[in-house]
């Protein structure tokens, strides 16, 4: 029996008890098996209750609001998110051409075996527009699968076996080295902050349909957007600082070296290990000692402590 | 601090790009892993800490002006009334008050039963709360089932802005309420007793006497008064005719509902037990009203019963005991009888609220009771109507037990008791009617 023939409406119809499906308060019993009952008959499929378990793609975007829903036209705040994905998207997309050469890439190694360079360049663009094309898809549908299609795509075009130098696909791109360094941090913020601006509009549109649905009541919604509006700008300058930090790591130690030694600190600075991935590895690891030093002290509650003392 | 998926998945992905990044020796996923990692270490950083704890205290329902200090969040709730019948709506005020200078950005759900409807409002809410502020959330629940209900815990959570780190607590606040299942208006006495209690009251039980009510005609014996005297009567027939009327007296009714497992089959709005106990309301109060004594029991896995008794206060206790009664064991009817036989007066009306399934005993019982002459009505208000409605029995299945539950139900007649075959749709005071032959 399916479940669309046990539904009833009127007076009997408890389905604004249990998300849209009649349920009956104890199984079937005889009854059901009456008149008809073998020896093999069966559990009717019908006594047996629905779950709806979230998917895992459901529950990495579905926020704590609501796991699954059919969104409604999309609001003001929401169309703002979505535009502004979509210029992050592509920013990323021309930062990911910049810096990401098609060198290093299984796809050139394959190209360049088989004699056809110009190949893999052609497969290093079209990942690149494969992203672009899953992520304006799921953008403006508010599709999770696409969006997570297009993160994955823009992942998976700075795979690439890469000498530690940063090397960068268009010639006229600066040569020094903070700059290289911050053009390195630029990308990473934009890739980042596509992936939570786009994962912003889900959660937003859920929040939207769930106020408009009635199910939420939203106080001040103008402050919480502003307050999420104020955390995309200083986030990601903070998480960039960091990240600078951890990538001039060549040269703050050594400038901090040089206070005690200076012939020590230029060895040091013309090392080729600190200036590669390990003297990031090396910077990473000092910077993220300091922060779990914080968290181990609890920081956090210190300074919200001091704060409401203070205020 | 609980981490959501989304920040298990940042995190993760970071962890991955960074080892990657290494092997591969590519600067680039190891930045990208960096900034991850400092964009999940800034949101961590700023989830508040400590802001709501628990202490696991139950408050009174008058305790609204005092509420439950937690950490920097007070809550409170008021309702707008302890007790509500079936169908009518209830009033919930929650107030949330934030007692740090800080402002944060609470959700706030306030915990309602799952069978109650939110009809207006919401007990789900977003707000941006203000150091040193309070707000008020007010919504309206529909109580459509009967029984004993609990509003709260008020769960609480604050998160980082872009939901990757939470921290969640239940303040502890409950507010009980009951809700009584509805009454019908009966309008006719359809159940008279035939044995007098020694109080005069307003139901008439079926043996002349001293009366307001008309009863028969009969010859005019020496010492009746000349006021009795039916001359039209005498005109017809010739002889000396009097009034007889019915003589006003108390009866005691003895309501019996049937609780058991099987007295839920069907939906939950919509079941035998959910039927039994708005009759059993109904007949409470319509007899209460007339100033008759009414007893109570309820039996399913165990015998519950409420002595006879008549006024408000009884009215009161009823309809409590009523909203309480769980669909639950299997006791035979006949164990109940014999229970309450000894205890009620003979010839007192009974009426036996049940949908008349899975017990054997139940023809013993009402024989039992009609050899003891009591005045046995049974409205049964039929699962199989209910499930076969519900397209959960299919037409074979329903015609073999509909003639099974025939079959009883004529046998019970057979032994003088009123039998009404409840049909899901029937008013009560028709199926009732239908009951005593009316």
């Amino acid at each position: 029996m399916s479940t669309s023939q046990i539904e009833t409406t009127g007076a009997s119809d408890t389905s604004h008890l249990y998300d849209g499906k009649v349920v009956r308060s104890s199984a079937p019993s005889r009854k059901k098996a009456a008149g008809k009952m073998t020896q093999g008959t069966e559990l009717p499929k019908d006594a047996i209750p629905e779950v709806h378990i979230p998917t895992f793609i459901e529950s990495l975007f579905g926020g704590p609001l609501v796991t699954k829903m059919k969104f409604l036209p999309a609001s003001r705040s929401v169309q703002n998110l979505q535009i502004a994905s979509a210029a992050v998207m592509v920013l990323l997309a021309v930062l990911t051409y910049v810096v990401t050469p098609v060198s290093g890439t299984p796809w050139y190694w394959i190209s360049s075996a088989i004699g056809a360079a110009w190949l893999g360049l052609i497969i290093h663009m079209l990942v690149i527009l494969i992203g672009i094309g899953a992520g304006f898809w799921g953008l403006f549908q508010r599709d999770q699968r696409f969006l997570l299609i297009s993160y994955v795509f823009f992942i998976l075009v700075s795979l690439r076996f890469a000498a530690s130098k940063v090397s960068f696909e268009v010639d006229l791109l600066p040569e020094g080295d903070l700059a290289q360094k911050v053009l390195l941090i630029l990308y990473a913020i934009c890739l980042v902050m596509y992936m939570e601006l786009s994962n912003g509009v889900i959660r937003f549109s859920m929040l939207d349909t769930s106020i408009r649905t009635q199910e939420v009541y939203v106080m001040n919604e103008k402050k919480i957007l502003s307050r999420y509006h104020a955390s995309l700008l200083i986030t990601p300058i903070v998480a960039g600082v960091v990240a600078l930090i951890t990538l001039l790591v060549n040269l703050i130690v050594p400038a901090i070296v040089a206070i005690f030694d200076p012939i020590a600190a230029v060895r040091m600075g013309e090392s080729v290990e600190l200036t590669s991935v390990y003297g990031v590895a090396l910077g990473t690891m000092i910077v993220f000692l300091v922060v779990a030093g914080m968290f181990g002290i609890n920081l956090p509650l210190r300074i919200q402590q001091f704060r409401e003392r203070t205020d | 601090m609980a981490w959501s998926r989304k920040s298990a998945m940042f995190a993760s992905l970071a962890t991955a790009l960074y080892l990657l990044g290494l092997v591969l020796r590519n600067q680039q996923l190891v930045t990208v892993a960096v900034v991850l990692l400092s964009f999940l270490t800034y949101a961590a950083f700023r989830t508040s800490h400590a802001d709501v704890s628990s202490t696991g205290r139950r408050l009174e329902d008058e305790d609204f002006d005092e509420g439950a200090a937690f950490g920097t969040l007070n809550a409170m709730r008021q309702l707008s009334q302890p007790r509500v019948f079936e169908d009518h709506e209830i009033d919930v005020t929650l107030r949330i008050q934030n007692l740090s200078p800080l402002s944060k950005i609470l959700e706030v759900r306030d915990s309602v039963p799952e069978v109650m409807r939110v009809k207006k409002g919401a007990n789900y809410a977003l707000m941006e709360l203000g150091g040193r502020r309070e707000t008020e959330l007010k919504y309206t629940l529909e109580c459509p089932l009967r029984g004993f209900y609990s509003i709260g815990p008020v769960a609480v959570r604050v998160q980082d802005t872009f939901g990757l780190f939470h921290r969640e607590k239940e303040i502890h606040l409950y507010d009980d309420f009951l809700v009584f299942p509805k009454m019908e208006d009966i309008k006719d006495a359809f159940v008279k007793s035939k044995v007098p209690k020694i109080f005069t009251g307003a139901v008439n039980i079926r043996n002349p006497g001293e009366g307001s009510n008309f009863y028969n005609l009969r010859e005019y014996v020496p010492g009746d008064p000349m006021r009795k005297v039916n001359w039209k009567a005498m005109a017809r027939s010739g002889k000396v005719m009097v009034n007889e009327f019915e003589r006003d007296a108390v009866s005691d009714i003895i309501l019996i509902v049937d609780s058991r497992a099987m007295s839920e089959t069907g939906p939950v709005s919509r079941n035998s037990l959910v039927y039994s106990t708005r009759a059993a309301a109904s007949l409470a109060q319509y007899f209460l009203s007339r100033r008759d004594s009414v007893g109570l029991v309820i039996y399913g896995d165990e015998i519950m019963s409420v002595d006879r008794d008549s006024g408000k206060k009884q009215l009161y206790m009823l309809l409590t005991k009523l909203a309480g009664a769980s669909a639950r064991g299997n006791t035979p009817l006949r164990v109940v009888t014999n229970r309450i036989l000894p205890h009620i007066n003979k010839g007192s009306p009974i009426i036996i609220m049940s949908p008349l399934e899975d017990d054997k005993t139940v023809v013993d019982a009402v024989r039992d009771l009609r050899a003891r002459n009591f005045d046995t009505t049974v409205l049964s208000p039929s699962s199989l109507e209910f499930e076969f409605d519900a397209r959960r029995l299919d037409r074979t299945g329903y015609e073999v037990l509909k003639t099974e539950r025939d079959i009883l139900i004529s046998e019970l007649r057979g032994l003088g008791a009123h039998v009404m075959d409840w049909e899901p749709d029937m008013l009560l005071s028709t199926a009732l009617a239908g009951a005593r032959g009316f």
